[in-house]
């Protein structure tokens, strides 16, 4: 298939995703039982004069097609709607959120990457040898862990030598950038730990794989009756092949960041879209879920794109 | 043969050629020592779950020592913060996790295994649906869905099962649709149809028995990630109250400050089964992925990377 | 979702107990800063953690305690409560009165004020924002409106005079009038034209850096969503200034976070401590206050006399059975490890006086309980389980995240020894926007569907507030239980407007006494408020809600390191 061809039709395809994602998202928030108004009934101010200006307020009182188009309209203007918990527009908390939750997710993720790379390498060279059976095994524990609870451990370990809770001090008043950037470092270092460490083991295993499969190929068995020492095969052969899958890997994964850090923001109450997420529902604060969803969504197809891109470039067979 | 069967059948070398079924899976066990000990790591759970109510020390419903009480002679894991002794909650939390599991994974593989050989096999406008449909549930951030689908639904344990269920399907349906796809350009399937055979014939006689082994190793693996998520949900409060699981012991831990009490035993031991069960699903299941096919690319079948395979480009099965 | 703590309630007095331990200061909260014994430590930042949150600091906005609180410390209130002896004390107002015929009111609001911005902070002030509120209550100001109903107008004969004259005498003038924050004009002003929606919209936080204008011992310099909201000292208060430079409110997502930054010294005091974490804290060396609160947690019997399924649970003998087989002392005690009382009326204890203490609740007697239910004739079945009306006594029991944890093991408790009275009971867990439309199911309105629920309640000081969700026109909006009887709504009304104490009261104790008999609750237990703070600070002013309150300024006025 041609080059622009697929590009253009992964493009159709990815946006076409966003679309029924939208629609979708938006019927189903609306079956969630009870509204925003609903969840405002035990409050001594929220009397049935205000209750009933607020469901006006929020549009509900209009039948479903209608607030779809409405909502539809706006977002294509670029107004992703006001939030109804704090009447804010819904925007301007995502990219709040997003702010905090990026750069601790992409710190955990980088340093995953890393070492399931390093680590990939040195079981495929060394495979079978007791070094790669410990080594892949404890990729494997440390991705079975479910993630709170490997959080949680975190915390009980580390509580007292690092910050556990929340994204910076704010009882530090006026800091230099220089003092700021550490405290927030080491704010960030605990939930970082336990994003990288729930996630290497994945890289781990599919480098590993990976470069095994190609050290199991023709050509390199070839190169190796050739005379060809280990070292270079690995790096000509195997470790090339081995970055395709990674790479998709990594542009995959990038997708998910965003998502994948609700469990650990509850443990260590950073203030990320995890949790934006997670209060939203519990609030049935339609606009806000439906940018949060729609800002997931986006990031996910995204990136699925790119390695959709990354691999019709790699991969020598899909040229032909 | 044609050049062009022969193209075909050497391009296909994603499962060997038709074995005997039945002794298959115990040759695989036989022949891997990590086989041997996932299988071990099921059963035990297992077992321990089939005669909790025998191997229980104290009830798990009545108080048997102090608020937390740390490990002691008495109470070998120590108590929660309603005094309730930690080993027994394990083992009756170890039932309830794996039967949520098993029966997730079920309705994964049944709905799963179905969509992906009825969209592999008969291809066309089915095939285009389904994938939409699955395309919806990979893009879809699954621990928000998750929660969004638990408060639709509400919390008991049937449900949950579903909810697990429905963010499962996807990945298996995706692998086997890719293998029935290429099932269905060999030679033998080819010559059934042209001889006239039912298409329901050739499902079930040629088609599910090659693709068993692939939806048996990707069903362990998907027990692994049932009782995953199982946790996730339960710590988000989304889990059935009623119902003792390993997610929910973390949970109710957590959220009866067990940490900054200490008692970390109220923690750590219930996560550290979620662990071991998970990893015995994922050796046995890389055991019997890597009999079947050596060469089987093992990126799509780890456990969370394949709900994202299957989005990439595949060639001939690109969608 | 979790059980985060109380989600509503606005300012009420109760019993207080002003807590010193050490010799710094002495004396009622009132006192100027420096007594004749020992000189009180000035200076250093508060930091407190809350594991509620601020969701808004738009006062149209909210509906957070901790906002409700945050306002009663940067904002000017005509009164305030005294925490002690629950009366109303003065605050920007320092004297009233009321005409003979209880409909007109005088406020005498102090001379001199400013706001922290310089400009003069006077009753016209006070004038502006509650015409406003009149003005918009339809739409934007709907949650303060009903603290003005039947106000006819609102005048300043001079700016340190305020009248308020009502169109019928109206008990809770006062209680109400404490709810509600002066606001700045000359920062509002411009957001009560048109429709004024940009009375909702405007976030109210403060811009870049520079604190917010405002008229309390305190003015709000910092907020970050979901982080933290710092108070400074404002040198332009009209009253006591405070001892501390400020304090910050740091938010907590979880009670163990929270109670570990205090272990390890990240933090001086935190509200709302989780009953599991008492001894660990006491341990650790901290100060923990323990005193009544007014949170109840009741369990809930569908009274809706249009009910159609399972008319048994409209039987007030049968009700009474359910009392009699609840053990309430077994719940205090397990469930909220001994933190509370087991509960009456719906008027809690902590409200002082307005508690009627003469009702005194039905022992735990679970032969008392068969034999009602033998004596109706619903024999047991198949299972133990009783058959009434020809199906059996299986019931289903809404449960709301709200009341996860604790609850959970209330639940257990009742569960259990109802299968021993041949009842059975399974719990339904939802979230509580979908517990809240179960039970209002069909529809709004409807309250036929529900038999069982269990929930809380956090009462206001007066119990104005708590009495009228029992009304008939509570449907579809505070009521959870369907309760609806014209009796009783006559006496909610006579008490309103009983402007006589002595008079509303009698009207009060007769209302708790018909809700007690006719139980559409079974009020389980009264819960105690749960502080603690470390060695190095003293003189937090405790009240029933805690020593951040919105009930009075005195508590963070007070404060000081030791």
């Amino acid at each position: 298939m041609r080059g622009a061809d697929y590009i253009i039709k992964k493009a159709a395809f990815a946006i076409a995703t966003i679309f029924v994602a939208i629609t979708l998202n938006f019927i189903l928030f609306r079956l969630l039982p009870g509204t925003a108004v609903t969840g405002l009934s035990r409050v001594p101010h929220a009397t049935p004069a205000l209750r009933h200006a607020l469901e006006v307020e929020f549009g509900l009182d209009k039948p479903m097609w209608q607030q779809y188009v409405i909502y539809l309209e706006n977002l294509f203007k670029g107004n992703w709607g006001i939030s109804f918990a704090n009447q804010q527009p819904v925007w301007d908390n995502l990219k709040t959120d997003l702010w905090n939750t990026i750069p601790m997710v992409l710190l955990g993720t980088v340093v995953a990457i890393l070492v399931g790379i390093a680590t990939g390498i040195i079981s495929a060279w060394r495979r079978g040898t007791k070094l790669d059976q410990v080594s892949t095994n404890t990729a494997i524990a440390f991705y079975a862990f479910p993630t709170q609870w490997l959080a949680l451990v975190i915390l009980i370990l580390f509580a007292s030598y690092l910050p556990s809770h929340g994204m910076e001090n704010d009882f530090l008043l006026n800091p230099t950038p220089w003092q700021h950037f550490k405290d927030v470092m080491s704010h960030m270092l605990l939930p970082s730990l336990t994003i990288a460490l729930t996630l290497y083991g994945e890289y781990t295993l599919i480098v590993r794989s990976a470069m095994l499969e190609t050290l199991g190929e023709d050509y390199v068995l070839t190169a190796r009756a050739k005379g060809l020492p280990q070292r270079t095969i690995v790096r000509r052969y195997a470790l090339r092949n081995a970055m395709l899958p990674t790479t998709t890997l990594i542009a995959l994964s990038l997708g998910y960041i965003v998502a994948g850090a609700i469990l650990v923001e509850d443990v260590f109450s950073w203030p990320g879209i995890g949790l934006a997420v997670v209060d939203s529902v519990a609030a049935r604060d339609y606009p806000m879920l439906q940018g949060a969803f729609l800002v997931l969504t986006i990031s996910v197809v995204f990136f699925n794109f790119i390695a959709d891109l990354l691999y019709f470039r790699l991969d020598p067979r899909i040229k032909e | 043969m044609s050049q062009a069967i022969q193209a075909v059948e050497t391009e296909n070398l994603s499962l060997p050629p038709p074995r005997k079924k039945g002794n298959w899976f115990w040759d695989i066990i036989k022949g891997s020592t990590q086989a041997k000990i996932g299988l071990g790591v099921i059963l035990f759970f297992s077992l321990l779950g089939i005669f909790a109510p025998w191997l229980e020390p104290y009830s798990v419903h009545q108080q048997s020592g102090a608020v937390f009480c740390p490990p002691s002679g008495h109470h070998l894991l120590g108590c929660d913060d309603g005094g309730i002794d930690m080993l027994s909650l394990l083992i009756q939390g170890g039932r309830i996790s794996l039967v949520v599991g098993f029966c997730a994974t079920f309705v994964a593989m049944v709905i799963g295994g179905g969509v992906g050989i009825v969209a592999g096999y008969f291809g066309g406008g089915i095939d285009t649906v389904s994938m939409r449909v699955t395309d919806y549930f990979l893009v879809i951030p699954d621990v928000p869905l998750m929660i969004v689908l638990a408060t639709l639904f509400g919390a008991k344990l049937y449900i949950i099962i579903f909810v697990i269920g429905i963010l499962l399907w996807t990945g298996t349906a995706r692998i086997i649709r890719a293998e029935v796809k290429s099932l269905r350009e060999r030679v033998y399937v080819r010559r059934a149809t042209a001889l006239g055979s039912k298409n329901s014939r050739i499902i079930f006689r040629h088609i599910l028995p090659q693709v068993g082994p692939l939806l048996i190793a990707n069903t362990v693996l998907t027990i692994a990630i049932a009782i995953f998520d199982e946790t996730a949900l339960s710590f988000l409060g989304l889990g059935d109250p009623t119902a003792i699981t390993w997610g929910k012991i973390i949970e109710f831990a957590f959220l009866r400050t067990a940490v900054s009490a200490g008692a970390w035993w109220a923690i750590v031991p219930a996560g550290i089964c979620v662990a071991l069960v998970i990893m015995g699903c994922y050796w046995l299941g890389q055991s019997i992925e890597d009999a079947l096919n050596p060469r089987l690319k093992v990126a799509h079948l780890s456990p969370r990377t394949f709900r994202l395979r299957p989005l990439v480009g595949e060639g001939k099965d690109a969608l | 979702m979790r059980g985060r703590g109380r989600t509503i309630s606005t300012v009420a007095a109760l019993a207080a107990v002003a807590l010193v331990t050490a010799a710094c200061s002495g004396g009622s909260p009132q006192n100027t800063s420096s007594p004749s014994g020992g000189q009180v430590k000035k200076g250093g930042t508060l930091r407190l953690g809350t594991a509620s949150g601020i969701d808004s600091l738009n006062p149209f906005v909210t509906f957070q305690q901790d906002s409700y609180s945050s306002f009663e410390y940067i904002y000017p209130f005509l009164v305030q409560y005294d925490t002690k002896s629950l009366q109303f004390a003065p605050d920007f107002a320092s004297s009233w009165e009321t005409s003979s015929d209880g409909l007109t009111w005088t406020f005498h609001t102090r001379p001199n004020a400013k706001w922290s911005d310089g400009q003069p902070l006077t009753a016209e002030d006070a004038a502006w924002t509650f015409e406003t509120i009149i003005k918009y209550q339809k739409g934007p100001t709907a949650n303060f409106g009903q603290d003005f109903a039947h106000v006819s107008s609102i005048t300043t004969p001079d700016p340190n005079t305020l009248v308020i004259t009502y169109k019928k005498p109206v008990a809770v003038v006062l209680s109400n009038l404490q709810q509600v924050p002066i606001l700045p004009e000359q920062v509002w002003g411009k957001y009560a034209t048109g429709d004024g929606k940009g009375l909702k919209t405007y976030p109210n936080e403060p811009p870049n850096g520079q604190p917010m204008v405002g008229g309390g011992p305190f003015v709000l310099a910092k907020y970050q969503k979901k982080q933290i909201a710092l108070f400074q000292a404002n040198p332009s208060y009209y009253g006591t200034e405070p001892h501390i430079d400020g304090f910050g409110l740091q938010f907590f997502d979880n009670d163990d976070a929270m109670v570990s930054a205090l272990k390890t010294g990240q933090l001086d005091a935190i509200e709302t401590v989780p009953a599991t974490s008492v001894s660990t804290l006491k341990a650790g060396g901290a100060n923990v206050f323990i005193g009544p609160g007014l949170e109840f947690h009741d369990f809930i019997i569908n009274s809706n006399p249009k009910k159609t399924k399972n008319p048994e649970l409209l039987n007030p003998q049968v009700k009474m059975a359910f009392e009699y087989a609840i053990d309430r002392n077994e719940i205090v005690k397990t469930a909220w490890l001994g933190y509370g009382q087991p509960g009456t009326t719906i008027v809690p204890p902590g409200t002082g006086t307005w508690h009627d203490s003469s009702i005194k609740a039905l022992p735990f007697d679970l032969d008392k309980a068969n034999q009602i239910l033998d004596a109706l004739g619903y024999t047991k079945g198949s299972g133990g389980i009783r058959v009434a009306n020809g199906h059996p006594m299986s019931y289903t029991v809404i449960f709301p995240h709200d009341e996860q944890g604790s609850g959970d093991r209330a639940f257990t408790i009742i569960q259990n020894d109802f299968s021993q009275i041949g009842v059975k009971l399974t719990q339904k867990p939802m979230d509580d926007s979908a517990a809240f439309a179960a039970i209002t199911a069909p529809g709004e309105t409807g309250y036929t569907e529900f038999d069982l629920a269990m929930w809380d309640w956090v009462p206001l000081e007066d119990p104005d507030f708590i009495l009228s969700v029992m009304q008939c026109n509570q449907f579809g909006a505070w009521s959870d239980s369907g309760y609806c009887n014209a009796d009783y709504d006559k006496m909610y009304l006579d008490q309103s407007a009983a402007v006589d104490p002595k008079q509303r009261l009698q009207i009060v104790y007769q209302m708790q006494k018909k809700i007690f008999d006719d139980r559409p609750y079974i009020v389980l237990n009264y819960q105690d408020i749960l502080d603690a703070w470390t060695n190095g600070w003293t003189g937090f002013v405790e009240s029933n809600q805690g020593l951040f309150n919105p009930l009075s300024k005195e508590s963070m006025v007070s404060v000081h390191q030791v």
